[in-house]
């Protein structure tokens, strides 16, 4: 129970700096706070399947996309209960990936990337030229999407769910089974470890928070189309934060989305600049910080007590 | 739609196939001797369709011409990458290596777009608008040049693996790198080359596809999966499965295309990809390896 402390603490202040600033900086405050919490859900849902799983997808796209869709369909044509709808788009996305597990788990991961692409541009693909649901042009919102403040609150909502998902989970065996499928599947599975299921597990629970992601985008929006709710863009977003914060380590959502929400307001009239520099940031970070930062105040932080107790031995990182 | 017109699409499609399969090539061999998926490939490919368009406008110098200096070129400018960006990273696992070419392919995007532009572009040449009629037949006259070069290509490409002492080389480091090392084979320069060899298999397939269709700086995403389709369908590292892929996922996608709607072709194409996947993943077509 001693491991939940830390945890507790977090929530405890991450909650009172999400209720406090947008409540002191306004409109905008509101607004930055939004896509914040959106961009630590998607890199938690991210980081438990490439930090935990080894599994790096590029299919953020389609979770997010699926999760606005159905939202939408939801909202405008069964049920107005905002919870129910986002319920529907979690579930969706979880039942989409079962569906195309046995694609995408195949070789050792190795195509688990590409298919996941794949996944993501057929879906934009699918959706630009059929037209039962809005072809290129998409789908509208019937009633007025909920005000900011309602939005914000909704979204803090979904940010605290999805920290006690993973919290709960990276806890769970489930987790200590998934680590072991990404040191050594071959090992793994000689142990006993069901690694088809162990990963289907991870898929399909950070497929669901990501659809819940893209169903708050989608009503905060009011519109959506195919070309940016199914964009390479939220792929790119979702491998930036984890990458940037620290890949399988438990903070590093929310520090990467933090960098990556600061790097997107910085160079908001430099669209292709923007994309290029977080590309760069990237292929900087994989050689040189592959922990990430949080990874590289670790590092700092057993460094100095290290220097300070020159017996203690160096304790590797624990991800 | 006539049976005619019918017969001139599938075998149009048959055709473009060859073509795709010659950058598909590059983006296996990477694969099958690095272990490097590299997710900047179709950048590359992209990369070699602008310099077709610059070498034209600027110094008037038809890409047919120039197609083994557009290689050159390619295989020059892909050496550092592979170099400083690539090399230190393929030892520890196939996540590094990717990623950073995934963070490279994002770069490209966005450069090509800044430097160039995101206009639709196209290599404009009388040869690759002019029919090519063959009784009832109509193809695009640069359907049948594109597939005659990248077959020839391709050809080489297969001797220069099986025959030459490079491909034992290449061979050698791919079924087990350290047990080549250690019997004298220099891995790393093979690996720069292979990389250098896929990078101009890009450069002159992306040239080939300038001709025949228009791009923009975004277009390289698509070729990529249509690769990856093509190179499940033939087998990692089977070169000549890899030719009858292309030629097999280009009839399947015009078939798609004049089925359900032009818009499908590519969407045919990623359905192939994940349905092989699942079913055979080691390509349908697999027997040998490099």
């Amino acid at each position: 129970m001693n491991t939940w402390r830390p945890t507790i603490l977090w929530m405890a202040a991450a909650l009172v700096v999400i209720v406090l600033v947008p409540l002191s900086t306004g409109e905008y405050g509101i607004e930055i706070g939004f896509r914040l919490l959106l961009y630590i859900v998607l890199g938690e849902a991210w980081n438990l399947m490439a930090g935990y799983g080894g599994l790096v997808s590029l299919g953020t796209a389609s979770s997010v996309g699926i999760g606005a869709y159905v939202l939408v369909g939801m909202l405008n044509h069964i049920s107005p209960s905002l919870p129910l709808a986002l319920t529907a788009s979690a579930v969706a996305a979880a039942i989409l990936a079962a569906i195309v597990s046995p694609a995408v788990f195949r070789l050792r991961g190795l195509y688990f990337t590409v298919g996941t692409l794949a996944l993501g541009e057929a879906l934009r693909l699918f959706m630009i030229n059929f037209n039962y649901f809005g072809g290129a042009t998409g789908l509208f919102l019937r009633d007025d999407p909920p005000s900011p403040t309602g939005l914000y609150i909704y979204a803090a909502v979904v940010f605290a769910l999805a920290t006690i998902v993973i919290s709960i989970y990276t806890r769970s065996r489930l987790s200590i089974a998934l680590r072991a499928v990404r040191d050594d599947e071959a090992a793994a599975a000689q142990i006993g470890v069901r690694a088809f299921r162990v990963k289907l597990a991870a898929f399909t629970v950070a497929s669901a928070l990501m659809a819940v992601a893209g169903a708050l985008q989608g009503l905060h929006l009011g519109t959506i189309e195919p070309y940016g709710t199914f964009g390479l863009q939220w792929s790119i977003d979702a491998v930036t934060i984890v990458v940037v914060g620290g890949m399988g380590q438990r903070a590093g959502a929310i520090v990467g989305a933090i960098v990556v929400v600061a790097l997107a307001e910085l160079l908001a009239d430099y669209p292709e600049l923007h994309v290029a520099i977080n590309g760069l940031i990237l292929i900087i970070v994989i050689r040189f910080a592959p922990a990430g930062l949080t990874g590289l105040a670790k590092r700092w932080w057993q460094y100095r007590k290290a220097a300070a107790t020159p017996f203690a031995p160096a304790a590797g990182n624990a991800s | 739609m006539s049976g005619a017109v019918l017969v001139s699409n599938l075998i149009s499609g048959v055709l473009l196939g060859g073509d795709l399969a010659l950058t598909a090539l590059g983006l296996s061999l990477v694969l099958g001797v690095m272990r490097v998926v590299n997710l900047a490939h179709g950048e590359f490919l992209i990369g070699g369709a602008y310099l077709g368009m610059f070498m034209l406008q600027l110094f008037g110098i038809d890409p047919l011409v120039g197609l083994l200096l557009i290689g050159l070129i390619l295989a020059v400018l892909a050496y550092p990458i592979q170099k400083f960006l690539l090399s230190p990273l393929i030892e520890k696992g196939v996540e590094a290596p990717m990623m950073t070419a995934f963070g490279l392919s994002v770069i490209l995007q966005n450069v090509y777009t800044i430097l160039f532009s995101g206009d639709t572009r196209s290599i404009e040449r009388s040869y690759a608008t002019e029919p090519l009629v063959i009784g009832s037949v109509t193809v695009a006259q640069i359907y049948v040049i594109g597939f005659a070069i990248s077959v020839v290509i391709i050809v080489l490409v297969h001797l220069l693996v099986s025959r030459t002492g490079f491909g034992r080389d290449l061979r050698a480091a791919a079924t087990d790198p350290t047990a080549a090392g250690i019997m004298g084979v220099d891995v790393k320069r093979v690996y720069a080359l292979t990389f250098a060899l896929g990078a101009a298999c890009a450069g002159v397939g992306g040239t080939l596809i300038g001709l025949a269709f228009s791009f923009t700086p975004t277009s390289g995403s698509g070729y990529l999966l249509t690769n990856f389709a093509i190179m499940v369908l033939g087998g990692l590292g089977n070169i000549f499965g890899t030719l009858i892929g292309g030629m097999l996922l280009g009839f399947l996608q015009s078939l798609g295309g004049v089925t359900l709607g032009d818009g499908y072709r590519e969407l045919v194409g990623l359905v192939i990809f994940l349905g092989v996947l699942a079913v055979k993943p080691q390509g349908l077509l697999s027997r040998g390896r490099i």
